[in-house]
């Protein structure tokens, strides 16, 4: 086993940008989770708006949407004064200004008159006062229609339950991608940053057109050599994989275990490894220099983590990029793992969509394993 | 030991090997001199089984050489021109993992690592990587890594390349000693005075072909020069110059820079019969050095060209 423990020996030597990678990898993971985690919460919470209202009319409509708004927001009576509520507005101490002039009871169920509002602009708590002011306003004019007086409706629309909202959640995840997908979604990036500096770097070592002369003049066989330099391949491969698997345990351990899909995440975490060795081998036979080693493996690891949904989610990403990140391996894992935080049990065209990525993963990989054969021979004929 | 029959080894058009013969015995350290481009790392390539050739039979210890023949290359140890060793490894892991490739038990290994180390000389040196040696330190220890497991045969495909005369004393010291412990070598050099100082048998390759082979002596004895007499003088004329080339057993005459050169055959009192001549005809000179033949001046008369280009 001396190949093999050639192998470890300077994969020690890597420890270092081991490490770094993992630093990172962890550091981005649960930076990005928790900025996901924080706008999630941030765009689906009510919003209390500071809310100027001058009220021209006096009518009881008038009266009316004051206390609905009321209801939702910090609405302060105030007078037409143009200066104090532009500076008002300027300091931020009002967000929102309803102007109801005199006669808008009359005009507004007559007709189509529309209020008068000053808000922020781009602001997009604006847009929640602009919802309900429009849902009061159509309100009355139904209540009207069917014969209410005014008063009746105010009444009507102030004292109507807020509709609840049941999610009916066909996927069992309850409408929302389990956290540890997320931790998923990312892994690519470390496997294959990871393997192909580390693995790119000692195959290139040991493909050094000199140290292959000394190693085909040895005694040890060609197939044994390649055996050996599989193994050591595979045992540092798993070996990360198990580091991000531990990882993945320490954070969101019970959630994970509890999921049915826990073997379709194993898997297809496995398959991403045995893309990421191909890649890798690849690597190691394209290049011997460290400079473009580094840049073929940023090239790869970020390009496919931007283009096949690593980074930004593959719904965020246009047509034309998912249409090239199609012929990537990374963007069928990402398909694969979203289907999994989509689905909470895989049963049917769901489980064959993902057995399909499953697949393209491992033609992917077959595909870039043939290439490095083919260049591997060249070189060594070559040679 | 070794037979290489008709060995041709085309890249393209060019023919690296055309017909190679060469037959090396056990014990021997065989030299295989030529300029660069000659053959003479292709033709090890080819012994050795790295490369296809096109035509031509090679046999180590009575087998045919084939990539796959472990037995032979088990008995094989090398020494590329280029240092081949991992600059991520240490001295000693780098020669431990070489001679790994040969010698599977750990303490036989070890032992023989540490007698590697030793006779070459790193003991100092075992936990340095190799980026941090001298370049004499480093062909050292690319020595160390294809002699440690002991090899039958050695093949030194020119070891000594940019080292300085210290560092390839004590290697030629080295490749003797390895010689005297029962290895038989085979040293490939453009370096002729490294292969006159420890060479048993040499073949002097040139455009992929064996044209002389012998010992040192046999090869000297197929030339016509037996002594060089070189001579500084000023002033010598033209005349004077062909009266020199008429004296007995010269046979050639050069005058250059006031330094004038004649070649003369196996005889005695050559140098006398000069130097009379030039004082009879009252030319002055300085400096007078006289040499017996070369390997140099084996090629350049057998090729018409200088030995190292």
């Amino acid at each position: 086993m001396t190949i093999f423990k050639g192998y470890m020996k300077i994969t020690k030597q890597n420890a270092a940008i081991i490490i770094l990678y993992l630093v990172v990898f962890f550091g981005i993971t649960l930076m990005i989770q928790s900025s996901v985690k924080s706008t999630m919460n941030d765009s689906y919470t009510a919003h209390s708006v500071k809310l100027a209202f001058v009220d021209e009319d006096g009518g009881e409509m008038a009266k009316g949407l004051m206390q609905y708004l009321e209801k939702y927001h910090q609405v302060t009576l105030t007078e037409n004064n143009k200066e104090e509520l532009q500076e008002n507005m300027f300091y931020s101490n009002i967000e929102y200004i309803v102007k109801i002039p005199a006669g808008f009871e009359e005009k507004c169920l007559d007709g189509d008159e529309k209020l008068s509002v000053t808000k922020i602009p781009g602001s997009y708590t604006s847009f929640y006062v602009d919802q309900q002011i429009n849902s009061f306003l159509n309100n009355m004019k139904t209540y009207n229609a069917a014969g209410y007086t005014v008063g009746e409706a105010v009444k009507a629309v102030n004292e109507a339950k807020e509709p609840s909202v049941t999610m009916l959640a066909s996927n069992g995840n309850a409408g929302e991608a389990p956290v540890y997908s997320y931790y998923f979604q990312y892994i690519p990036y470390l496997l294959l940053s990871i393997l192909c500096y580390v693995l790119g770097n000692i195959l290139s070592v040991f493909h050094k057109p000199d140290i292959q002369k000394r190693m085909q003049a040895s005694a040890v066989s060609a197939r044994r050599q390649n055996m050996e330099a599989l193994l050591a391949a595979s045992v540092f491969g798993l070996v990360l994989w198990g580091i991000s698997m531990a990882g993945n345990l320490i954070l969101y351990g019970k959630e994970f275990l509890q999921s049915k899909n826990v073997p379709y995440y194993i898997i297809n975490s496995l398959i991403m490894l045995v893309v990421a060795l191909s890649l890798a081998y690849m690597v190691g036979m394209i290049t011997n220099n460290t400079n473009a080693l580094n840049g073929i493996v940023n090239i790869l690891s970020l390009g496919m983590g931007f283009l096949c949904g690593v980074f930004v989610p593959l719904e965020l990403l246009g047509k034309g990029v998912k249409t090239v990140a199609q012929f990537l391996p990374v963007y069928w894992y990402v398909k694969g793992n979203d289907l999994l935080a989509e689905y909470g049990s895989i049963t049917g065209n769901v489980r064959t969509e993902i057995l399909q990525a499953f697949g393209i993963q491992l033609v992917f990989a077959a595909a870039i394993l043939c290439i490095a054969m083919v260049i591997s021979k060249r070189k060594r004929l070559g040679t | 030991m070794i037979k290489i029959e008709n060995l041709v080894k085309r890249y393209g058009n060019l023919v690296a090997l055309d017909h190679l013969n060469l037959e090396i015995e056990e014990g021997e350290i065989f030299g295989l001199l030529g300029p660069n481009g000659s053959g003479k790392t292709t033709a090890i390539s080819c012994m050795l089984a790295l490369l296809k050739y096109d035509k031509g039979k090679v046999t180590i210890f009575g087998e045919e050489m084939k990539p796959d023949s472990y037995k032979i290359k088990q008995q094989i140890g090398i020494v590329l021109q280029n240092v081949a060793v991992f600059d991520e490894l240490t001295v000693y892991e780098n020669i431990d993992y070489f001679c790994g490739l040969y010698v599977k038990e750990k303490a036989k290994r070890k032992k023989l690592v540490e007698e590697a180390v030793q006779f070459v000389g790193l003991e100092e040196y075992i936990k340095m990587r190799p980026k941090k040696l001298s370049g004499g330190l480093l062909r050292r220890l690319n020595i160390a890594c294809g002699i440690a497991h002991r090899p039958r045969l050695i093949i030194m495909d020119e070891p000594t390349v940019a080292v300085d005369p210290q560092s390839r004393n004590r290697i030629l010291e080295g490749i003797k000693e390895l010689n005297r412990q029962g290895s038989t070598i085979i040293y490939t050099s453009h370096y002729m005075e490294e292969v006159e100082q420890i060479c048993t048998r040499i073949a002097i390759m040139d455009h992929g072909r064996s044209i002389a082979s012998g010992t040192k002596e046999e090869l000297k004895s197929m030339i016509k020069t037996g002594e060089t007499v070189t001579i500084e003088a000023v002033a010598i004329e033209e005349a004077q110059i062909r009266e020199i080339r008429q004296l007995p057993h010269v046979f050639d005459v050069r005058y250059d820079e006031q330094v004038l050169t004649v070649r003369c055959t196996g005889a005695k009192h050559n140098l006398i019969r000069i130097l009379n001549y030039l004082q009879e005809n009252a030319v002055s000179f300085g400096r007078v050095f006289s040499e017996l033949p070369t390997l140099n001046d084996v090629f350049l008369e057998i090729t018409g060209t200088e030995l190292r280009d």
